[in-house]
């Protein structure tokens, strides 16, 4: 019958005005994202070796280490910053990393005001990390 | 039957009245500014509940739930809507026709306004009631396609000139439906007087009687406003935003206001005219007007955030050999159906 389906798009669409809604009210309600999305990144410091693949295997060459000898004459690390102004969180860096020390993570809100804020200093984000942990358990 | 509060605006109207005593003169013209303002504030106040309507609708349709910060729910929005309108620059492009552009969005709310002079809103609450109202609501909605062919000549854009020239091409042809289709009632009530035609729905609605004309004015007075699906002349898609590509701020504004003033005309005749206008139990009549209004309202906004839009060919199509051959064949039966009427009820009607 001519306009039969004008009838069913107008019923779709009235349907939809009682549906229930799928909005995210997102600043006060946070999205539950998937436990494998690549937003974010976590450096477990004590597991890092600095043996630098992660900054080899980096495409963009977001990752820049600094290592030192310590009294056994072993390698330690002394500063890991990714750029994440050129970082596309491809998790290619994760990939490679042998003792697992590098993790993405679902952490998403990274917006800056400031481009030198894009600079993350991961030794520096693991401490507050830590301390935060630390106070959270003083206060459990 | 006596309703509660339904003369609310009458006894205010007596009231004005009385203050100039036996000065009749000065009593008229002072009504009939009070009347020029009531229209605008009336008019301004709807066009800021349809916007938030048409956001919410149209959220709610698409599963959203629309703009949620600005008051209960949300529904302060249009208070954000309208400070940003005003406080945008008011930016006159170079090389535009100066005069014809800066009055194109003024004379296109001033036509719309005219054209309520003549609705009865109420009980009595018809601001001029000219014998001839249908016909003055043809006739001056009519004139809306000059300011929109100016705006889009006086723009000096080709774009805008698409527009404005696709806007002639369209009102012109859905005119003459849209006449046929009010044309059917005008027989049977024999009148062109807006409150006549009211009056004359006391027992049964013209939606009733005129389905096919309801259907056709609908239609028609959508494609006659430019709104979807027949919004062809502001395209986005395929010409920027028609022909008020080259407005902001304010006279941007005054298009967005007039194309809802016109949207509230629309469904205020189709309410007078079809649904019974103020008649109604219970509720005093100017609320009946309302609620009817609001129904035609959320009815052309569901059609369009349903409908996508026509092709300029389907359009013409649809205007010339679908929607008037249907005005015409329901003039034709509408005269059949009077003359039966007369032969078994004779002496009854004209």
């Amino acid at each position: 019958m001519f306009g039969k389906g004008l009838i069913k798009g107008l019923g779709i669409t009235g349907k939809h005005l009682f549906n229930r809604k799928v909005t995210e009210f997102y600043p006060e309600q946070k999205p539950v994202l998937p436990p494998r999305t690549r937003s974010s990144m976590y450096l477990d410091v004590p597991k890092c070796t600095a043996c630098g693949i992660c900054a080899n295997t980096c495409p963009n060459n977001v990752i820049t280490i600094t290592s030192g000898k310590d009294e056994n004459n072993k390698r330690v690390l002394t500063g890991y910053t990714m750029d994440t102004g050129r970082c596309l969180f491809c998790g290619l860096c994760t990939e490679a990393c042998p003792s697992k020390a590098l993790h993405t993570t679902t952490e998403f809100e990274n917006a800056v005001y400031v481009k030198d804020e894009l600079l993350w200093d991961m030794m520096k984000k693991y401490k507050a990390d830590a301390s935060k942990q630390e106070e959270g358990k003083d206060n459990g | 039957m006596p309703q509660f509060g339904s003369d609310i605006f009458l006894l205010i109207a007596n009231w004005i009245r009385g203050l100039f005593g036996a000065n009749t003169y000065a009593a008229d013209v002072v009504m009939d500014i009070v009347k020029f303002i009531m229209i605008y504030v009336v008019l301004v106040l709807a066009v800021m509940v349809f916007v938030m309507l048409e956001r919410k609708v149209c959220a709610w349709m698409q599963l959203r739930v629309g703009p949620n910060r600005l008051g209960p729910r949300g529904w302060g929005q249009i208070i954000g809507d309208m400070i940003k309108l005003m406080g945008k620059e008011d930016f006159r492009p170079d090389n535009v026709d100066k005069w014809p552009w800066a009055l194109a969005p003024m004379f296109f709310l001033g036509i719309t306004i005219m054209v309520f002079a003549v609705l009865p809103f109420g009980r009595g609450m018809v601001p001029v009631d000219l014998d001839l109202g249908i016909f003055y609501i043809l006739a001056i909605s009519a004139l809306s396609v000059l300011p929109v062919v100016t705006a889009g000549w006086a723009s000096n854009n080709k774009y805008s000139l698409l527009g404005g020239m696709r806007s002639v091409a369209q009102m012109i042809s859905y005119e003459i439906p849209l006449v046929f289709s009010l044309l059917g009632v005008v027989m049977i009530t024999q009148t062109f007087k807006t409150s006549a035609i009211v009056e004359a729905q006391q027992h049964v609605w013209f939606v009733l009687l005129q389905p096919i004309g309801f259907v056709v004015y609908v239609i028609a007075a959508m494609a006659e406003i430019n709104r979807a699906p027949f919004d062809l002349i502001e395209a986005e898609s395929e010409f920027g935003c028609g022909y008020f590509t080259e407005y902001s701020g304010l006279r941007f504004g005054l298009f967005y206001l007039a194309e809802y003033a016109n949207l509230f005309l629309i469904s205020a005749v189709a309410a007078t005219v079809f649904l019974g206008g103020w008649q109604g139990p219970f509720l005093p009549g100017w609320l009946w007007f309302a609620i009817k209004v609001l129904f035609m309202v959320f009815l052309i906004m569901w059609f369009r955030w349903t409908f996508p839009r026509f092709r300029v060919d389907q359009l013409m199509h649809f205007g010339w050999k679908v929607l008037l051959p249907l005005s015409l064949a329901n003039i034709v039966l509408t005269g059949v159906g009077i003359y039966v009427y007369q032969l078994i009820f004779p002496g009854i009607g004209g």
